[in-house]
């Protein structure tokens, strides 16, 4: 296995009492498409700047691509950022602040940035300070992903965009996937983590609670299953993989399989079904189990 | 629940929102103007003055162009009005715009006002209620110094007068800070047409004060307006009432503007497109020298007006002060050496060490800003570390200096030259390049303070020029004993190009400020960015 495109031991951040970031290890492979998920407050952001030296960890260390997070000069030669909340100078144009990022980041393809600017169809010519939060985001999107940096690093990159815009941001996803860079993306987005992310930590009050491929993450949860019958709805609840069943009007039964599939299928079979739906929960419905009613 | 939750009254929650950002400013410069006032009334000791010599001091353009007109100064507060008065206004001025900049143009850019407008108010009643809060200090500042001179001795008239008088500047200068907070898109460019006004102000004072044919000038100035009111002496009332009058007009043009505009916006905004200026973009020590630009321009305008004036009534006062060696001797035990061009040209060029060191402490203060906005983050995740980041800003502001420290000499130098006051370059250049050690120590001051204390730049930063200043001021007024007033880096300046400079001070002074350096770059490396 190559060396990790980021990789983190023990990272842990207090804020006095606050810990923000608890006992963090966490391994993303190069070339991977990572998904960080978690509610507002649950260390994403402070995660994000301990990798880019912006914090100090207060104990345990964090790396990208083998050097130290900390010796930002070296390590920030490999990574491209677009942070949550873009600022800019508001009287430098797009096109400045695309030329500055450009020739003090660490390396461009003009080619490509330009069709970027296309594609993401921003106005460069005009001042930043006259930009939507959309807009600016769009300038961070574009120096990053024109960088062609090995490893990117996007903290919630879509929040102000429109949905045209936000397949343009997958596009451009795949793209950098297919050239063998690997994606760090922080995200409230499920549908966009489960869209182009192939793996997935979910992180709450700090801690990290679960780090799964998306396939596996939605393996590890129940299908949710409805059955229509012709006549009165057997009782299931004692078939082998069904759980939480329950009556859904007078010929109907709803319930969530686990593992094998085959038990029910024949127990319907035998009862007669005249429809099943069968639904795989989507990212968001799993997100939700873990929270709950704590989610913070 | 919301049964029970009282009705919170909009403008009084504005008002308290307001206040909050403002009140400790409002304490420090309140406590400065009255503090001060009291103080150098308490101390005014009957240094018996000659009437005659009082008329010709009166009468000197040079006398009254630097330090305004002076009037009744056989009086404790006439004295202390005179001293403290032009200061004090300056000062009161400043913080009053700068403070109306901040909590209107800085909220509204950084995005907070958004939130709060989505409520039950309009941009027009947040913009009004926010400067009539800030419009409190300065009458606040302005009663203040009226009951501490009474308070410490100094006639009850007068003393109401010139706290009226100071009071009103500040408001004046509220409703500039307000004004310019409309109409341009920015605090930084807010700041900069406030403080054109500023010296504009001050410029016209001084040549109406200079000129007797154009002393009607004086009317056109704030700073004219308090002068015109000669408490102590007639006491006038209706330059106060003017500058009232001017105030509240702004302030209603304010509120028009504000009316006028969409939140974010500003009237002179330009929306439009332009071809992108690459030029100083290339690295992080040329886009420090880009943003240095702008002010330095500002700046350089500034200093470069008021040291040609400085040069060009050189020979009037010089020549006056050897007629009046009375004056002379009076002006050197208040520390200034005023008898030869050269000892006066040294003694103003104290001024210039301050107005460079506040320039150096305003332009690292700005990249705190711009850390606080989130603008360097970007920057941040380049491939730069941070004590390089620091470095360019560092190096950019000081070079900014050294431009502002020479063209203060070349401007003396040009000022004396057309007046045939018989002033060398080499001797405009040394004695301005001899205030850079204090320079140094803003520059030092504002690192430790961008390293460690990162809210608290321009405070720090310029506290050796601004404070080192005022101290010495005030040591000099009190006849503090002397290990006081070498507690002031002003106090180990020599008079160049009158005397040889003190190198062994200048070199503990730049010591002292290479390790500020060193300390705040250390604490920059270590601590968490507000990115």
């Amino acid at each position: 296995m190559g060396v990790a495109a980021v990789r983190t031991e023990n990272l842990s951040k207090r804020y006095g009492r606050l810990c923000a970031v608890d006992d963090l290890t966490l391994h993303v492979a190069a070339g991977e498409v990572f998904g960080f998920l978690g509610p507002n407050g649950a260390g994403k952001s402070t995660t994000i700047r301990l990798l880019l030296g912006l914090a100090r960890p207060t104990t345990g260390r964090a790396w990208i691509f083998d050097t130290d997070a900390a010796d930002v000069g070296v390590a920030h030669r490999r990574l491209a950022y677009v942070p949550a909340d873009v600022a800019l100078w508001p009287r430098m144009t797009g096109a400045e602040v695309l030329d500055l990022l450009a020739r003090v980041g660490p390396g461009i393809d003009a080619a490509y940035r330009d069709e970027l600017v296309e594609r993401f169809a921003l106005d460069v010519s005009k001042p930043a300070g006259t930009y939507s939060t959309g807009n600016r985001q769009k300038v961070a999107l574009v120096a990053a992903f024109a960088t062609r940096a090995p490893l990117l690093v996007l903290d919630e990159p879509t929040s102000g965009l429109d949905p045209l815009m936000e397949l343009e941001f997958r596009r451009a996803v795949t793209a950098a996937r297919d050239n063998g860079q690997t994606v760090f993306l922080s995200s409230h987005q499920l549908a966009e983590v489960e869209a182009v992310c192939d793996r997935v930590a979910i992180l709450r009050a700090g801690t990290l609670i679960e780090v799964a491929s998306v396939a596996a993450l939605r393996r590890l949860h129940r299908t949710e299953v409805t059955a229509t019958f012709a006549g009165t709805p057997p009782d299931l609840s004692g078939v082998a993989g069904v759980a939480g069943y329950h009556p859904d009007g007078a010929a109907s039964v709803r319930f969530t399989l686990n593992g094998s599939p085959a038990a029910a299928l024949r127990a319907l079979a035998d009862a007669d079904a005249v429809a099943i739906a069968v639904r795989e929960p989507s990212l968001e419905e799993i997100f939700l189990a873990y929270y709950g009613q704590d989610a913070r | 629940m919301s049964a029970t939750t009282t009705e919170a009254v909009p403008g009084r929650v504005l008002a308290a929102l307001a206040a909050r950002q403002i009140v400790r400013g409002a304490l420090v410069v309140t406590a400065i103007c009255a503090g001060m006032s009291a103080l150098v009334v308490a101390m005014y000791s009957a240094q018996a003055l000659d009437p005659t010599a009082l008329v010709a001091l009166a009468r000197n353009p040079a006398i009254r162009t630097l330090f305004g007109e002076p009037v009744a100064l056989d009086e404790a507060g006439g004295f202390t009005v005179w001293r403290t008065g032009a200061v004090l206004t300056v000062l009161l001025g400043v913080w009053s715009s700068l403070a109306a900049t901040r909590i209107t143009r800085g909220e509204e850019d950084a995005g907070r006002w958004h939130l709060l407008l989505s409520g039950r108010t309009t941009l027009t009643d947040t913009v009004r209620r926010h400067l009539e809060v800030l419009a409190v200090v300065p009458l606040v500042a302005g009663a203040a110094t009226a009951a501490a001179m009474i308070a410490a001795g100094a006639g009850v008239t007068g003393s109401l007068l010139h706290g009226a008088g100071l009071a009103m500047a500040g408001f004046f200068f509220v409703a500039v800070g307000g004004l310019t907070a409309q109409l341009f898109p920015g605090r930084s460019a807010a700041n900069g047409a406030a403080a054109a006004v500023l010296v504009l102000g001050l410029l016209t004072r001084m040549v109406g004060d200079g000129v007797p044919a154009l002393a009607w000038l004086r009317w056109l100035s704030p700073f004219g307006l308090v002068a015109l009111i000669r408490a102590f002496d007639t006491n006038r009332v209706l330059p106060v009432a003017v500058l009232a009058c001017a105030a509240v007009i702004l302030l209603a043009l304010t509120g028009r503007l504000a009316a006028r505009r969409d939140v974010g916006d500003a009237v002179l905004a330009t929306a439009g497109g332009r071809p992108a200026r690459t030029t100083l973009l290339g690295s992080v020590h040329a886009f420090a020298a880009r943003r240095t630009l702008r002010p330095l321009a500002g700046w350089v305008a500034g200093i470069a007006a008021y040291f040609l004036l400085i040069g060009l009534i050189a020979r009037s006062m010089t020549d006056f002060l050897t007629t009046n060696p009375q004056f002379a001797k009076s002006a050197a035990q208040a520390g200034f050496a005023l008898g030869t061009v050269e000892g006066y040209v040294a003694t103003l060029f104290a001024l210039l060490a301050v107005a460079v060191g506040v320039f150096v402490a305003v332009l690292l203060a700005a990249v705190a800003a711009d850390e606080n906005a989130r603008r360097l983050t970007l920057l941040f995740a380049a491939p730069v570390t941070r004590v390089r980041l620091l470095a360019a800003e560092a190096v950019a502001a000081s070079g900014a200096a050294l431009i502002l420290v020479t063209v203060a000499a070349v401007a003396v130098w040009a000022g004396t030259t057309t007046v045939g006051a018989g002033l060398t370059l080499v001797d405009a250049l040394a004695g301005a390049f001899n205030v850079v050690p204090v320079v140094l120590l803003c520059l030092g001051a504002a690192v430790l303070a961008l390293g460690w204390t990162p809210r608290a730049v321009a405070g720090i930063g310029a506290l050796p020029a601004a404070g080192g200043f005022l101290w010495q001021v005030i040591a000099d007024s009190i006849n503090a004993p002397s290990w006081i007033g070498a507690l002031s880096p002003f106090a180990h300046l020599d008079g160049v190009p009158a005397t040889a400079p003190n190198l062994p001070a200048a070199a503990v002074m730049t010591a002292v400020a290479a390790a500020c350096v060193t300390i705040g770059a250390a604490g920059y490396h270590r601590r968490d960015l507000q990115a």
